[in-house]
């Protein structure tokens, strides 16, 4: 229930790591967690990110959970059985659609990230990495979806939209009736509102200048 | 001017007079800045405790005669203070915004492009002759010249008394000269510039009209109106205003949060204490007034109408909220100008007293609670946007738990005074502008707050990015063109459409200045002596 508001999912996942280093490791290696946390850092962001590519993907976050914090006395100092590569994602839809349409876009990605984790050897197609993250899955509490209830396409269309609108407004301002007409229409004809392929804003784009057209 | 003053808990005998007092207001309206740097820390010690005599107290001035013909204050940078044998955890007690100083401070308040460093006054720039650095600001305010003129030869007979102290030059005049101080003065209005109370700055606006107010200022409890806090009473009268906590403005008072706010120890070096910014802001003024004279004329209602959009107040000063037209504005002010004449020449009857203190009031009694859709001030007006009041709860009513809930901790006091004169308005070049002078408790949480949030992003106004019109950096300007925009809101009871200004050159360019401690009466002595011990 907490994880859906309106047509926006809230995922959030957490795979236990493997403890210690891999096998064959030289004496010293690096440790799964080490060579997990590595990988997760050198990934691109925005819109460079291998996420960008997840279709309806809103945003998300990977990290690495080593333990958990000690509030100081008188709490109970806990520890983790193993740390947990937690990952956290805003999407629009339904869990299964995205989770295929993940594989689909990053199977070679999910398959190195995956091949440090609990379990992981048994993700080897699209069915079996959804069982998988379900497996993982836990309830996200406390959802506040910070987007609008639409596909993520037509989101970044009405922004790209609403931002060429902005320009529009600021360009054509005091234009005789019959101007602004032809101006309008050349601005319809530019953006393609009803074309959700391009003009558009790019997924992942910080950027207010980053178009695909 | 007699009045009835609000001192409550305050000691104002130990505040200096520049915190808690514009001095505009009560008729010192020419002013010299003098920096110094201190090479030898006795003798700056030395020659802080021979200026100890001359600096001016915060108490009230509600009778005439107490009021001087000149006044004086001092203040320090972080690196001055280390000049001054301020021991090592006194200094490291100083919030970040204060010891970084302004120019280190830069991005957050928009000190880059055309207000970069690179293009201040030499007495700023000095970068790598340490012995440039600015450490002591003493300012003079006086009511004529030679009040100035017999001050500042006092100060100059003290530093010669004391040679490990020396007076830094290099602050730009008219034809770039090397002046030895900043000068700085009213500039009054004329029989085709007519304004109220008095003072315009360079782009014809009559300024400082409203003057932030605190719980035991010692002003005229009657600038609560308009210029304390809101209360969800009437704005029109003193129901609708609370005074700010004093802690907003003094150290060691609580503030708005009920917090002392965050200053070194010991308490007694920081009590009665504030943070200074001092500001050099170039106006270009050939820009602004191609920028009026060519938008002005598309502009449906005209080019004051403009001006008055861009301020949030008519050039004249009325306040475009309660004077939406430039008649009903031109109206009001040709009145309170007669009553005025009238009333100092002592020539008014009760009458005429009565409704000049009532036409007074209706300059600050205001606030946006009539006016939510921004069809007669607009959202990203000047002045709405430095002094929200009441107006970021958007028109819902208890919408928190105090209407000024997200800007009585923004609020700052505004000193200062303009500086140069404008040869030929149609140029930029020049020197001429405004000595910003910004005293708050908490640089960062207020001053550089507003310059960063409310000035040069526009976010909490729902206006997305756009800058404030008349202080946004909006770029270096290219042939008079800036990036600025700004949404002049429509009215739809009128079925008025909003107008869009777009292209706004970069108005205010920042030339100079750093961030001060004034100190209390008591921590200036204690500097003098040489016994502050944070142990």
């Amino acid at each position: 229930m907490a994880n859906k508001s309106g047509n926006a999912y809230a995922l959030t996942v957490l795979c236990p790591i493997r403890n210690g280093v891999p096998p064959g490791a030289p004496p010293g290696g690096q440790s799964y967690t080490a060579l997990l946390r590595n990988q997760l850092q050198t990934l691109h962001v925005n819109e460079e990110s291998p996420m960008a590519k997840v279709p309806n993907n809103y945003l998300c976050r990977f990290w690495v959970l080593s333990d958990v914090p000690y509030q100081g006395k008188p709490a109970f100092r806990e520890h983790l059985k193993s740390d947990y590569l937690v990952f956290s994602s805003n999407f629009y839809g339904e869990l299964e659609p995205y989770l295929e349409g993940m594989w689909k876009a990053l199977e070679a990605g999910i398959r190195a990230i995956l091949e440090h984790c609990f379990g992981g050897e048994t993700v080897t197609n699209a069915k079996s990495f959804i069982e998988y993250i379900k497996k993982c899955q836990v309830t996200t509490t406390f959802f506040f979806n910070g987007s609008t209830d639409e596909p993520l396409a037509q989101q970044l269309k009405n922004l790209y939209l609403k931002q060429e609108l902005s320009k529009f407004a600021f360009e054509n301002q005091g234009k005789s009736a019959p101007e602004l007409q032809a101006a309008f229409r050349e601005f319809v004809q530019r953006t393609q509102p009803a074309n959700l392929s391009g003009p558009t804003w790019a997924a992942g784009a910080y950027h207010l200048d980053r178009v695909v057209e | 001017m007699s009045f009835e003053v609000t001192t409550g808990g305050v000691d104002l005998d130990d505040i200096q007079g520049s915190v808690v007092k514009a001095y505009g207001r009560y008729g010192l309206i020419v002013a010299r800045y003098v920096f110094f740097h201190v090479e030898v820390p006795v003798a700056g010690r030395k020659f802080v405790e021979d200026i100890l005599p001359l600096v001016t107290r915060g108490i009230p001035w509600n009778d005439p005669s107490f009021i001087p013909r000149v006044a004086t204050n001092i203040g320090f940078t972080y690196e001055g203070l280390r000049h001054l044998d301020i021991p090592e955890v006194t200094l490291h007690g100083f919030p970040e915004a204060f010891s970084m100083g302004m120019k280190a401070r830069r991005e957050i308040i928009g000190d880059t492009g055309p207000s970069l460093f690179h293009r201040w006054d030499p007495v700023w720039n000095n970068r790598d002759d340490t012995t440039q650095h600015v450490h002591i600001m003493v300012t003079i305010d006086g009511k004529e010249e030679q009040d100035l003129e017999s001050r500042y030869q006092e100060i100059r007979q003290i530093l010669a008394a004391n040679p490990g102290v020396s007076q830094l030059e290099g602050h730009r005049g008219a034809d770039g000269d090397n002046l030895q101080y900043q000068p700085a003065a009213a500039i009054l209005p004329s029989k085709d510039n007519l304004g109220y109370p008095g003072g315009k700055e360079h782009f014809g606006y009559s300024d400082g009209i409203t003057t932030t107010f605190f719980e035991g200022c010692g002003e005229d409890k009657n600038l609560v109106i308009g210029g304390g806090k809101p209360t969800g009473g009437d704005p029109h009268s003193a129901a609708g205003w609370a005074p700010l906590a004093t802690g907003e403005f003094i150290l060691g008072h609580p503030d708005e949060a009920f917090e002392y706010p965050e200053a070194p120890g010991p308490p007694l070096f920081s009590r009665n204490g504030t943070f200074m910014a001092y500001r050099k802001l170039h106006q270009n003024v050939g820009s602004f007034n191609a920028y009026l004279n060519d938008e002005g004329g598309k502009f449906p209602d005209g080019k004051e109408a403009l001006a008055a959009k861009f301020a949030g107040r008519w050039r004249n000063g009325a306040p475009l909220v309660s004077f939406p037209t430039e008649k009903s504005a031109n109206e009001f002010i040709m009145e309170l100008a007669r009553l005025q004449k009238k009333v100092w020449a002592d020539s008014a009857s009760s009458e005429e007293k009565n409704r000049f203190a009532e036409l007074s009031l209706q300059l600050v009694a205001f606030d946006y609670s009539g006016d939510t859709s921004g069809a007669k001030c607009p959202f990203g007006s000047h002045m709405r946007r430095t002094n929200p009041r009441s107006a970021l709860e958007f028109g819902k009513r208890n919408a928190f738990d105090v209407p000024g809930a997200l800007s009585n901790r923004r609020r700052i006091l505004r000193r200062g005074l303009p500086y140069g004169r404008v040869v030929d308005p149609t140029r930029d070049d020049g020197d001429h502008g405004v000595i910003m002078l910004i005293a708050n408790a908490d640089l960062s949480r207020q001053f550089e707050f507003v310059q960063q949030q409310w000035m040069n992003y526009g976010n909490d106004f729902g206006l997305a990015n756009d800058p404030d019109p008349l202080l946004g950096n909006h770029g270096t300007n290219e042939g008079r063109v800036g990036g600025g925009r700004m949404i002049i809101e429509g009215d739809v009871v009128t079925n008025k459409p909003p107008y869009f200004c777009n292209r706004i050159p970069t108005l205010v360019e920042t030339r100079g200045g750093d961030y001060f401690f004034v100190p209390s009466l008591t921590c200036l002595r204690m500097i003098a002596l040489g016994i502050i011990d944070p142990t």
